[in-house]
């Protein structure tokens, strides 16, 4: 790193979070409420905070900077409230309803509800436009296109005002250029309006899942334009070296023009950056299997990543909305600080999904607050400080936590507030649980072959807990855990993925040749982007994907080929890892069975260089840090005991503490329960191991 | 049994979550291998599918709430299956069973039972059925409408032990598997089934390590009477008495006639009994056996209950039911055929259930789905030089019923399935089979009328690529449409039935019953399936509300007038005619009662 700073700014649902690292490696941390209305204005905020900090003005921090990271909830936001774009829809006659019909599914858990609403249309019936043309599965065109029908669209389009077109008509992907035609006619008729093309956005095979991802990005970029032109401009006043780069859902930056033309990859980038800085803080320690657990306010999200290879989604559906683009996965749950514990119709205790959020927020935050959540829970046993957190700025009641837990739990359940409050611990953790299940058993993954890395302000309370529900022995809690995730942005690198679709039996030379073509042709399109960047040569680096199946099924997977050339002497490989990837998978292989590639994807790369590693010097022993002693509940009868807390600020590295006890760093609270022991790491992580004489394992 | 012992433990609410989080976390991974695991598209795209845990007694403990043409069958089934060997069943048994007059629901669906043993004595039972793409017979994937007898229709499989023990019993798998089509195919779905089952098994034994065998026990039996005193709770709010609702079975051309199922429910303080009548049965494949109306019986009740998940035989503890004399369409005997059953008549018996239970509770209803009205297709695939033949699922995909606070889905249905089923995308379908889908989408005035309407139906149109293609339609809803609720009724019908149209040259015909037949490249067929019922008077509709279906293509101008008495002057500004709105609607409003 050249310059004096890296800063990276992460908007999250109630706090933005802001990480500032120096060329030394320390690396501090801010936070300014959230402002979803006028998101520029949290980021001024927090650049105020950072400007009273240092003493400097904001414009000397900026323009010290060698980049500024943006990991923004604009899309996001829109998509929830559907306050996106008005947009309209070009596409092929008798296929305009794809959308709506959604595949004529209705998802899992409402089946008999009969309140569960459909999705709200992001184009409504009237602004989705067929056109007469059609290209068949081998490529050929049966009906050339109708640019009549593509002139009527657009006179309906600026009749309705629409602002954002989405085309994408069947089997474009093998022949984009009736796309190509008609978005000429459409720029030549609206000019200005902002297009989206499905052959160039999502290049892959399933008409549904692209329109889909088309028409959410057309309804998301006006917004995302709009957003970025303000950051972009305010950056720039301040003196900004660099455009302002952008984290996206796939876990890598983009710059501002990539995130106006892909809006769609932008929309969960939060916690997308949490494999990278799981990855970070376990090098030290050698751990290439890492699962990472953030658990804020309202949710909690997991993700998982092994041999330094992160779980992907594609075409998933995504606040209902079909998406097909590569997003990092990960798996959100309604657990979080905030988690409301209820009785259900059947009369047992459920903690979340709903939360009560940062208004009125948990009943110990006294703003009003009267239904129990986990941070009341938590609070009552004996884990939080009732002085406060956050070093004191926002005081707990713990009057106030105990009551609603009684009123609402205790009195009805029939006992001991101290037992209702474990059991709201047991339950959210239980929850989260089932949830670390479905990025590890049903993706073919042991758990207790990974660390866990905890981020976010609350999940340090629950996690020697969650590690001993899933038999793991290893966690890593970094001191910054509340701002991982917008640490994890500042060490990542510019990301873009280029894929194309090649529907082939594996079985013949031709089919290898042109697979390969298609690689050589879509890496040389990301090559020139990252070029224009900026990126030299020697920091570009690509690597390649195959989506493969058994001739006859279904569902793919996603095998990773790194850099091999495909041709008659890596194909053998090439398949073998499919057949192991199916096997992991689901059990079993066909070896003797015909190999397909459905969909090909290559991710390129721009490698940006890395901050420093921050290091903790020889500080004060866990003796001297004890702050005191509260009584705290480590079991379901509600028993307490006597709990040793240290201030982890002191601490210096190789300070060792044995469980249980409570470790309050200025913003998270770590509780060892008993069987756990942790060492600060000089890396700024503390190393919490199970002892052996408890670990079975 | 279970209950008893468990009783004298005491539960700990905490402990019982818990267990509970546990046992729908195994069945969700049950589902999820089956689902990845199998070769068949009516398992990967149709999810029809569907796994369970038992206790010993056996009772069920957790039904996956995956497809309703499932729901409850799975319960005599398992009672019978395992009254069959009593006594003789043994750690590493494995057993498959898929006849209809042993409990099971159509023989194409055909299921794997797996007992799970504790400390050598037998605690769980894990549950996979699926619909395989064969069962042997005469007719490739099972559906013979030229069947008189079930003897005509396939392989039946009375309970069988295929592993003893621990040892697979090759001969008997060999036996199975030789009797069926595409004999590879079949073996990968044996062991996607068998493969849940293990899966299963695996996660309960893990369950009773960590919690002891009392405290899941008790949990177990708890969650059961939880699941009673919650059905109970709600039937205790039905004011006693007998309620009596009927359905027309269409004749689907089979030239015996409508037909007319009755189902009469009475509520007696919290127990609630169901009395189900249907006429004779007959040599054709739309009988149903015992076990399969179970099912039409439960989904009808759900449809009224609107439970959320889990689902537990608690829950049927106060209901009995009598499905009517043996002999009958909705109790059949051997000999008669069947394999239409999971949707005809199934359909039609969960109607009568509901529209019983809309006379009990008019306020918590909704109105009836669209029926299924579909597809299947085969030809030769020049392509690959191969044979292909499939259910085309997006066929049967039609409108869901409104309901007292909205519309119903578009595309959601058919009803037996609720939501269940996915279509598959146009271009993996075009990529698997030489046809070019020309269409697939919502139809004009599909959707019942109501002050909530109705789902819309889809269109799907096709035209196969470079061979003929054989085209073969089942189902039903041809001529009525989907029961409306609180007074719903159309005006316009034929929008709103199932229907297809042929079109070879310069002919066209539109045909309304079962039939197989066979196109040349270059005509074109479309399967239209019917649209879900109304809720509530279509007068009362806000015009607002019928405007904005106008816009979107849903309502046509002169549904509009005729559906819902709203008159819209000028279809391109679509101004109405407020005068006149009011007027019709004066005048139409009794006559929607």
């Amino acid at each position: 790193m050249k310059s004096d700073y890296r800063l990276g700014i992460d908007a999250g649902g109630t706090f933005t979070d802001f990480v500032l690292a120096d060329r030394t490696g320390q690396v501090r941390l801010f936070k300014a409420l959230s402002t979803p209305q006028d998101p520029t204005l949290a980021i001024r905020n927090g650049l105020q905070l950072i400007s009273e900090d240092l003493g400097v003005p904001a414009e000397h921090v900026v323009s010290n900077c060698d980049l500024c990271i943006n990991g923004t909830t604009v899309g996001l936001n829109a998509l929830i409230t559907h306050s996106g774009a008005k947009t309209g829809l070009i596409c092929t006659a008798g296929h305009e309803d794809s959308l709506e019909i959604r595949l004529g599914h209705k998802e899992d858990g409402y089946r008999y509800d009969p309140e569960y609403p459909p999705a709200t249309m992001l184009v409504p019936r009237y602004l989705r436009r067929g056109i007469r043309e059609r290209i068949l599965s081998d490529g050929s065109v049966r009906e050339p296109l109708n640019e009549a029908d593509v002139r009527a669209a657009c006179g309906v389009f600026k009749a309705e005002g629409v602002e954002s077109v989405a085309i994408s008509f069947v089997w474009s992907v093998l022949h984009p250029e009736h796309e190509l035609r008609a978005a000429a006619i459409v720029r030549e008729m609206m000019p200005g309006v902002i297009l989206t093309l499905g052959s160039a956005l999502y290049p892959q095979v399933r008409e549904y899942t692209r329109t889909s991802t088309a028409v959410v990005n057309a309804y998301l970029a006006p917004i995302m334009k709009r957003y970025v032109a303000a950051v972009d401009s305010y950056f720039r006043s301040l003196g900004a070296k660099q455009p302002v780069r952008y984290f996206q859902s796939n876990g890598g930056l983009a710059i501002g023009q990539a995130m106006t033309d892909r809006s769609v990859y932008a929309i969960n980038s939060g916690p997308a950056s949490a494999p990278a800085a799981g990855q970070y803080v376990c090098a030290p320690f050698g751990y290439g299997n890492v699962i990472t657990l953030d658990m804020g306010g309202t949710s909690f999200d997991i993700t998982l990543t092994r041999d330094g290879s992160t779980n992907i989604n594609k075409n998933i559906d995504f606040l209902r909305y079909r998406i097909g683009v590569p997003m990092i996965q990960v798996e959100t749950l309604g657990a979080g600080g905030g988690s409301v514990g209820w009785i259900d119709e059947m009369g047992l205790l459920q903690v979340g999904p709903q939360s009560a959020g940062s208004d009125p927020g948990p009943a110990c935050y006294g703003q009003g607050g009267k239904l129990p959540t986990v941070s009341d829970a938590n609070l009552v046993l004996g884990y939080l400080n009732p002085d406060g957190l956050v070093g004191g700025r926002l005081p707990l009641d713990h009057q106030k936590a105990h009551d609603a837990i009684k009123t609402n739990l205790a009195d009805p359940l029939k006992m001991s507030v101290e037992r209702a409050a474990y059991g709201m611990f047991t339950i959210v953790n239980a929850n989260m649980v089932n949830g670390i299940r479905r990025v590890t058993v049903e993706r073919g993954y042991d758990p207790r072959d990974f660390v866990l890395v905890g981020a976010g302000g609350a999940t340090a309370a629950h996690i020697t807990a969650l590690a001993d529900a899933m038999g793991i022995n290893t966690i890593v809690l970094p001191k910054l855990a509340s701002g991982l995730c917008a640490f994890g942005q500042i060490i990542s690198d510019v990301k873009y993925n280029y894929m194309a679709t090649a529907p082939v039996r594996l079985d013949n030379d031709a089919a290898l040749s042109r697979i390969d073509a298609l690689f050589n042709q879509i890496e040389a399109q990301g090559t020139a982007h990252l070029k224009t960047d900026g990126f030299k040569a020697k920091d570009i680096v690509t690597r390649r994907s195959l989506d493969m199946r058994y001739v006859g099924q279904v569902h793919e997977c996603t095998v990773e080929i790194g850099t091999f050339k495909v041709d008659a002497k890596s194909v053998a490989k090439i398949t073998d890892a499919f057949h192991k990837r199916h096997k992991d998978l689901y059990t079993y292989a066909e070896p003797q069975s015909v190999v397909e590639v459905v969909n090909i994807e290559s991710t390129v790369y721009g490698i940006v260089d890395k901050p420093g590693r921050m290091t903790i010097g020889k500080g004060a022993t866990a003796k001297k840090a004890l702050k005191g002693h509260r009584d705290a509940v480590f079991s379901a009868d509600g028993k307490r005991v006597r709990t040793p807390i240290y201030d982890g600020t002191p601490l210096g590295a190789g300070a060792l503490i044995r469980g249980p006890a409570v470790i309050e760093e200025v913003t998270t609270t770590i509780v060892l329960e008993p069987g756990w022991t942790a060492r600060l790491h000089e890396s700024g992580s503390y190393l919490i191991t199970r002892d052996r004489k408890k670990g079975a394992t | 049994m279970a209950r008893k012992t468990a009783k004298k433990i005491k539960v700990d609410p905490i402990t019982l979550s818990v267990v509970r989080g546990i046992l729908e976390t195994t069945q969700r991974e049950m589902t999820l291998s089956l689902e990845k695991t199998a070769r068949s598209s009516v398992f990967n795209l149709a999810h029809d599918y569907s796994t369970a845990l038992f206790n010993a007694t056996p009772e069920m403990i957790l039904q996956g709430q995956d497809i309703p043409i499932h729901l409850g069958s799975l319960i005599p089934a398992m009672k019978v299956v395992a009254g069959y060997f009593g006594g003789d069943i043994h750690e590493g048994d494995l057993l498959i069973h898929n006849d209809p007059a042993w409990g099971g629901s159509h023989a194409i669906d055909t299921c794997f039972y797996k007992p799970v043993f504790w400390k050598g004595r037998l605690k769980y039972w894990t549950v996979c059925k699926g619909h395989l793409t064969d069962i042997g017979g005469p007719v490739p994937a099972g559906y013979n409408p030229n069947a008189r007898e079930i003897y005509a229709e396939c392989l039946r499989i009375p309970p069988v032990k295929v592993w003893d023990r621990g040892t697979p019993r090759k001969d008997v798998l060999n036996f199975i598997l030789t009797n069926m089509r595409a004999r590879r195919d079949q073996e990968g779905d044996f062991n996607a089934l068998i493969g849940a089952c293990q899966v299963g098994e695996r996660a309960l034994i893990a369950m009773l390590e960590k919690y002891g065998e009392e405290t899941v026990d008790a949990c177990i039996a708890t969650l059961l009477d939880m699941a009673e005193r919650q059905m109970r709770g709600l039937i205790a709010t039905v004011p006693d008495g007998t309620y009596e609702g009927s359905a027309i079975l269409e004749d689907a051309g089979h030239g015996f006639g409508d037909f007319e199922i009755r189902a009469k429910v009475t509520i007696t303080g919290d127990n609630c009994h169901i009395e189900i009548s249907s006429p004779p049965q007959i040599p054709y494949f739309i009988n149903s056996y015992e076990g399969n109306s179970y099912s039409g019986v439960y989904l009808g009740l759900m449809m009224f209950a609107q439970l959320p998940p889990p689902y537990n035989e608690g829950l049927y503890r106060c209901v009995s039911v009598d499905m009517g004399p043996k002999g009958t369409i909705c109790n059949a005997a051997e000999p008669a055929p069947h394999m239409n059953c999971t949707t005809t008549p199934m359909e039609t018996l969960t109607d009568a259930v509901r529209l019983a239970f809309e006379k009990a509770v008019p306020s918590r209803v909704s109105a009836s789905w669209g029926h299924a009205n579909g597809l299947n297709i085969a030809g030769w695939d020049k392509r690959h030089n191969e044979e292909y033949v499939t259910m085309v699922l997006a066929t049967i995909i039609s409108g869901a019923g409104a309901t007292p606070s909205q519309d119903g889905w578009h595309a959601c249905g058919p009803e037996c399935c609720f939501g269940a089923l996915t279509s598959g995308d146009v271009e993996l379908l075009e990529y698997s089979y030489p046809i070019i889908i020309h269409r697939y989408s919502l139809m004009t005035d599909s959707g019942g009328a109501g002050k909530f309407r109705g789902g819309s139906g889809t269109a799907w149109e096709v035209e196969p690529l470079n061979d003929d293609m054989t085209f073969i339609t089942f189902g039903e809803g041809r001529r009525i449409p989907a029961v409306g609720a609180a007074g719903a009724s159309s005006t316009m019908i034929d929008t709103k039935v199932g229907r297809l149209e042929l079109v070879e040259g310069t002919q066209s015909q539109t045909i309304r019953e079962n039939v197989i037949k066979v196109i040349k490249p270059g005509a074109r067929i479309t399967n239209m399936n019917p649209g879900g019922g109304g809720y509530g008077n279509p007068m009362e509709r806000p015009v607002d509300k019928v405007v904005r279906d106008v816009k979107n293509g849903l309502v046509s101008v002169k549904g509009a007038q005729e559906d819902y008495g709203v008159i819209i002057r000028d279809p391109a500004t679509l101004d109405v005619d407020i005068a006149a709105t009011s007027a019709l609607r004066a005048k139409r409003a009794p006559a929607a009662e």
